[in-house]
């Protein structure tokens, strides 16, 4: 009976570790994504906030939670209010199959940095990232604004024709893994000496295309498209509530595709041991925010696509080029 | 402990098929329908299906609702048919065959005994479902595909624009 109260309160201590960190850095990326915009368009960024505008972040929040709420007339409340949370939970569950680094023993429990560390961890990937389209559609329905309607069956439409994608590009690597588990698919990659983005690289290249579409970034952003929709589906909302859509999408989505793409293509926490005892952590979080840095800098530099071109581009070029990669894939496994 | 989850899982399932019956508002009754299957793959979760917990949320609550919802989302609402109280002919109709179905199963599970699996599961889930698949069942699964391309196909012509 201990033993399950001790891995009760470990894997409470676990979600509350990951929650606060990855809620606090998401809010922080606010304020280094404006910065690197500003640096990017020559100009400074924020910096009127302390030092450097460090607490820019704050002072949003600040200004979201006391704004007043509007909610407009003739919208479905209850629905309204539940598309942020379906909004936000499939974004947080995401990060409940990452694993960190390599399980170590803290006063004799072996713990696992991984929340739940399940056989079908790839598959829940897939359930959770598009389980996020619910709150795009939903809350564009129940606003009752033509705008935000039209913003959320774009982003819809783009999810369901790239999660196929996304899944048909993970397969290579299940395949060259044998196993679906994340923390497996790591230990494969360390005892093999060999990252799977060099078996795999079509594959790698597919899953940034579906990565930017489902966290409906630039050149994948038709959901927000400013110019013609004012901010797509989450124009009716106000606050805070407002403030969860972009946090959600843009920041929290961002950082668990990024470290599912590092636990399936780079490697996951495996590098040189140049840091002491923390080196595995180390190497995972550089080669994660290497990637949501390179999203954030693809997003102040691209223009953005049409809507019909991204469908188009996902089930006619993406689709045949992911099915042929798992085709050889299996081949070359199968015969080599 | 098991009891407490599944208690609370059994809950969460009941109170959301009854709102899938009774709620009047379709896009109400998707949400709730969405919410029956989550319970549901928690549930399968909680029996160790791992796979079965996984495929329920990405068939069925991604690619399968996701449709429904946007069939629903878009209907224009004022040609939709209004609610006209519940039909209670059909509803005492049902009564009967309700009796039927539940007396035999409610006497199987007072008096019968329930079969424990001998075979235990050594290996991971998507393993052996994977091998049965394509040994065991290989042509019906061969025969499944072969009737989904034909539906897919039927819809590609009546979904196509006449040119």
């Amino acid at each position: 009976m201990t033993e399950f109260w001790v891995s009760l309160l470990v894997t409470v201590i676990k979600v509350l570790v990951v929650l606060g960190v990855f809620l606090g850095v998401g809010a922080y990326l606010t304020w280094f994504e404006r910065k690197l915009a500003g640096h990017i368009q020559a100009r400074l960024g924020p910096k009127l906030v302390g030092p450097f505008g460090l607490l820019q972040p704050l002072a949003d929040g600040l200004k979201l939670l006391t704004k007043e709420s509007i909610v407009p007339a003739g919208a479905d409340r209850v629905v309204y209010y539940l598309a942020v949370i379906l909004a936000l939970v499939p974004a947080l569950m995401l990060f409940a199959v990452i694993p960190f680094g390599p399980s170590f023993k803290l006063f004799g429990v072996e713990v696992k940095p991984i929340v739940a560390d399940v056989n079908i961890a790839v598959l829940l990937v897939f359930a959770f990232g598009s389980l996020l389209v619910y709150g795009t559609i939903f809350s564009g329905w129940a606003s009752n604004s033509k705008y935000a309607f039209i913003g959320s069956l774009r982003k819809a439409a783009v999810i369901i024709g790239y999660e196929v994608v996304l899944g048909f590009s993970v397969l290579g690597v299940i395949l060259l893994a044998g196993t679906m588990s994340t923390t497996g698919i790591v230990q494969a990659q360390i005892e093999r000496g060999v990252w799977f983005i060099v078996y795999q690289p079509v594959a790698f290249v597919l899953y940034l295309f579906c990565m930017l579409a489902e966290s409906g970034r630039v050149p994948f952003d038709i959901q927000e498209a400013e110019a013609e929709l004012v901010t797509g589906y989450n124009v009716e909302y106000g606050g805070m509530r407002f403030g969860v859509f972009p946090l959600a999408e843009w920041y929290l989505n961002v950082m668990a595709l990024s470290a599912i793409a590092v636990v399936l293509f780079l490697g996951g926490w495996s590098g040189p041991r140049i840091f002491g005892p923390l080196s595995p952590y180390l190497w995972f979080l550089i080669k994660m925010f290497g990637l949501v840095f390179f999203v954030l800098w693809l997003h102040w530099t691209l223009p953005r696509f049409q809507a019909k071109d991204i469908t188009e581009i996902g089930w006619k070029v993406m689709l045949p080029l992911a099915v042929l990669n798992v085709v050889i894939t299996a081949f070359v496994y199968y015969f080599v | 402990m098991e009891w407490l989850i599944f208690g609370f899982l059994s809950l969460w399932l009941l109170v959301s098929v009854f709102g899938t019956l009774f709620l009047k508002n379709p896009v109400h009754v998707i949400l709730a329908f969405l919410s029956v299957i989550l319970a549901i793959a928690g549930i399968f979760l909680h029996l160790g299906a791992e796979l079965l917990a996984g495929l329920q949320l990405i068939i069925y609550a991604v690619a399968i609702i996701v449709f429904y919802v946007l069939v629903i989302t878009t209907i224009p609402w004022e040609k939709v048919k209004k609610f006209e109280g519940i039909y209670k002919r059909e509803a005492l109709l049902a009564v009967p065959f309700l009796l039927i179905s539940f007396l035999p199963i409610a006497y199987m599970v007072l008096e019968g005994k329930f079969a424990v699996s001998e075979r235990v599961i050594t290996e991971g889930n998507i393993r052996s479902v994977g091998k049965t698949l394509f040994t065991n069942y290989l042509f019906p699964f061969e025969v499944a595909s072969v009737i989904l391309l034909t539906a897919m196909i039927g819809a590609i012509l009546l979904g196509r624009k006449e040119e």
